[in-house]
């Protein structure tokens, strides 16, 4: 499979909301406040409000992420971007997260897959393709970075 | 921190179709949909068979994409059921045949098919739709 890197994400994370026990498992969201974005084909920032990730914590211990995204880019056009994923790893890791800690990102799995809406012609190649992010959580929020499947 | 992609095969899926059901235009596109009715999967760490009564909703749009919406159930060789979907694109002007396949299964020695990202690479032969699907590591 050949890849190449469309962006990475700088994600600020808001205080989240625990739902709490449902019957799937744990649910939390999490609104997304802010961000940036910047690729060698698009740059800009993450709008707050209407940004949200919607985490679900099975109970094989594996977090699901729904993820949404409205983006912004440095010329004007608004991009929306929905990504769904999962992130687990050994106990001691994920509990060192939960703490809070910066942690290897390579000692866990974060993946997450995305998929782009727009309407603006200079970004439309984003309709047509499939994408593949790695995570990095970070204590102030995810590092996504973002590769196009060729 | 960067952390790169990497994949490794999961498995090889064909599918076997029979005829289309044309729902026609409405306002998501043109819609086919694909029966399944069988096929085979085939990887280092399962096989088995397709079974009927899966399908794929395939919703061809103005801009000359298709986007596709597929589940189907797999039973491995030793007798497994792994429900399995995945959305998808097709764009045929650019050759471009992707997919995202998710597994859902309660059996344990396929566990580890819940806990993965996967992406297709589709497509369309003679006999009907192949997928080489990959895991992301």
């Amino acid at each position: 499979m050949n890849t190449r890197l469309l962006m990475t994400m700088h994600v600020k994370v808001g205080t989240p909301l625990n739902i709490g026990a449902v019957p799937h498992g744990t649910r939390r969201t999490a609104p997304l406040d802010g961000g940036t974005f910047e690729g060698p084909r698009l740059r800009g920032t993450i709008l707050p409000g209407g940004s949200a990730d919607w985490l679900l914590l099975r109970s094989d211990g594996v977090l699901e992420m729904d993820l949404r995204f409205t983006l912004r880019t440095d010329d004007g056009a608004l991009i929306s971007m929905r990504s769904f994923g999962l992130r687990h790893g050994p106990p001691e890791v994920i509990a060192a997260l939960g703490r809070g800690e910066t942690v290897d990102p390579t000692t866990y799995y974060f993946r997450t897959m995305p998929r782009f809406e727009t309407a603006h012609p200079a970004y439309v190649f984003l309709n047509r393709l499939i994408a593949v992010a790695t995570g990095d959580r970070r204590p102030e929020g995810p590092i996504y970075t973002i590769h196009e499947v060729l | 921190m960067s952390v790169p992609i990497h994949s490794r095969p999961l498995m090889v899926l064909r599918l076997t179709t029979s005829a289309t059901q044309d729902i026609g235009s409405t306002p998501q596109g043109t819609l086919t949909i694909f029966p399944v009715i069988g096929g085979s999967f085939e990887g280092e760490r399962l096989r088995g068979k397709v079974l009927a009564g899966g399908g794929d909703w395939v919703t061809a749009h103005g801009d000359g994409t298709v986007t596709l919406d597929l589940r189907v159930t797999l039973e491995t060789d030793d007798e497994g059921l792994i429900h399995m979907t995945f959305t998808g694109v097709r764009d045929d002007a650019n050759h471009y045949f992707r997919t995202v396949p998710r597994f859902e299964t309660a059996v344990p020695k396929y566990a580890f098919l819940n806990r993965l990202v996967a992406v297709g690479i589709g497509e369309i032969r003679p006999e009907g739709p192949v997928h080489l699907i990959e895991e992301i590591l």
